[in-house]
């Protein structure tokens, strides 16, 4: 039987990337394929030939300037530091305690954990947890998360900053939309939500609700987690998910996905398993579409469940030592073996 | 020490991805240990140590490529050859030469397939820390090495057969 072309697996298969089943797949494939076969001839090539690519030698000089840059940044703190002690000993002079305080709680958190808010039209402001962010219709704001992103906030947004230290940084999106960007290892920075908390795994992303919790998370760059009291929707770059109170994350689709199928998942958390919607999403997926079927298995009715992993099966191969019983057991060992085989295509 | 350890690697990548320009390679080089230095707190170990440093690499090289706006032209070829690497040195001429056109190809790439392929060259990152890295799913990194190792076939075939 003659299959779909393997040109993008390629690379995957000469590295041992892939898992047994696909990559037996790709050789069955490429056994009965002229054009797959000299694709993947050429790909061997293109590796080989980056042999010819010699490793280069960094100058001395960038250490240099990274020691004198370092050197900068540490004489700049040692002159905030002081210029602070002075400032305090001033008002202790005048004994204002309340004053005083202040002031050496702003020595504290001139660190990497600090939270800058720059307004369009003013001067950036350091921020601390428990503080507001607010922006009516006509403002706009972009908060730099310590060092390891930002968060542009738009009008008509309230947000808090619940944690802002070197190991957790939470934000309370309370209405509104922002627009993060983040260069972190994962779970490092959570927005909470009254439907749930997204939890960044290194992204960008668009999150907005309103006050009762109704809205909807948008991914650009890598992968964001919504989760709600154990409930959990995985949401890769060019996906969305509904998110909605009391209910947990919704499914997440594909931005391409077909409009029927969008429709279908709208309806899917008011309506039970088994009826139109659930008809329509399976009728409509594609093979990127497994990523809404694979939530789905968790999501359906016991009844429902064994429709939904055919589905899967007959859009895409399932790796070995993924039993159909076990899955439709919702067996968690299971079920993650599925999503890495599945995610090759999302 | 990690700035020991990785810069050869890290200029390298830096030096390849912006066309044999050891001025932005430097710079980028720079900036990506200074941010390494300054918020290795940030770091938790629950990820791979190599795998966040190859994330800042990726993006300080895709926002000075940004800045630059002049990413999508391939780059003056006299830069490319000026660059002093090892295999320039070798007698061997036709050696020498091949090196210069490989990095004239690599350079040629689009800057997301560039990237991907010295990830994968330099340092042999699995298809996962790639993805991370990259900011994208492992199809979509196994996708981009199958086309920019097609793309350098294509670009070097006739060089090699003639």
């Amino acid at each position: 039987m003659f299959t779909r072309h393997v040109s993008r697996q390629l690379a995957a298969h000469i590295d041992g990337e892939l898992a047994q089943p696909r990559a037996r797949q790709v050789e069955l494939h490429a056994a009965q394929c002229a054009q797959c076969r000299a694709e993947r001839e050429q790909v061997r090539f293109g590796m080989e030939i980056l042999d010819r690519l010699p490793p280069v030698e960094a100058p001395d000089a960038i250490w240099v300037s990274i020691e004198a840059a370092l050197r900068e940044q540490r004489s700049r703190k040692t002159f905030e530091t002081w210029a602070v002690r002075r400032w305090r000993w001033a008002f202790a002079a005048t004994a204002v305690c309340v004053l005083l305080g202040a002031a050496h709680w702003s020595v504290a958190h001139r660190s990497a954990t600090r939270w800058d808010v720059v307004r369009i039209d003013g001067s950036p402001t350091v921020i601390r947890a428990g503080k507001w962010i607010e922006t009516d219709s006509a403002s706009s704001a972009t908060v730099k998360i310590g060092n390891i992103g930002s968060v542009e906030v738009a009008p008509n947004t309230r947000l808090r900053v619940v944690t802002a230290r070197p190991g957790e940084h939470r934000l309370a999106l309370a209405r509104g939309e922002i627009r993060a960007k983040i260069s972190a290892p994962p779970r490092l920075f959570f927005v909470e939500t009254v439907s749930g908390t997204a939890v960044d795994l290194g992204c960008e992303y668009t999150l907005n609700t309103d006050e009762a919790g109704f809205g909807l998370l948008q991914v650009t760059r890598g992968w964001v987690s919504f989760q709600w009291q154990g409930i959990e929707s995985l949401v890769p770059a060019g996906a969305s998910c509904r998110i909605r109170p009391n209910v947990g994350p919704g499914i997440p689709y594909f931005d391409d996905a077909s409009e029927n199928m969008k429709q279908a998942l709208e309806n899917f958390g008011s309506e039970k398993a088994g009826d139109v919607a659930l008809n329509v999403i399976l009728a409509e997926a594609r093979v990127r579409d497994t990523l809404t079927l694979w939530h789905l298995l968790s999501r359906v009715e016991a009844e429902d469940r064994a429709r939904v992993y055919d589905r899967i099966a007959s859009l895409t191969p399932v790796p070995a030592g993924v039993s159909r019983r076990e899955a439709l057991k919702l067996d968690a060992e299971t079920l993650r073996r599925l999503k890495e085989e599945l995610a090759w295509t999302w | 020490m990690v700035y020991d350890l990785y810069k050869d690697r890290v200029y390298s990548i830096a030096l390849y991805f912006f066309h044999g320009d050891p001025a932005a390679a430097s710079d980028v080089t720079q900036q990506i240990f200074l941010k390494l230095m300054t918020s290795m707190g940030q770091f938790r170990g629950d990820a791979e140590f190599s795998t966040w440093l190859y994330r800042l690499v990726v993006n300080a090289c895709l926002d000075a490529a940004r800045r630059r706006k002049s990413d999508a032209v391939v780059s003056d070829r006299s830069c490319l050859e000026a660059f002093a690497a090892p295999g320039s040195q070798e007698d061997d001429y036709s050696r020498a030469q091949m090196a210069s056109s490989v990095r004239a190809a690599v350079s040629a790439l689009p800057p997301k397939f560039r990237m991907a392929v010295l990830l994968r060259y330099f340092e042999d990152l699995s298809y996962e820390q790639m993805a991370k890295a990259l900011h994208c799913s492992m199809g979509t990194v196994a996708s981009r090495l199958s086309r920019g190792h097609r793309m350098l076939a294509e670009r070097l075939k006739g060089l090699i057969q003639g």
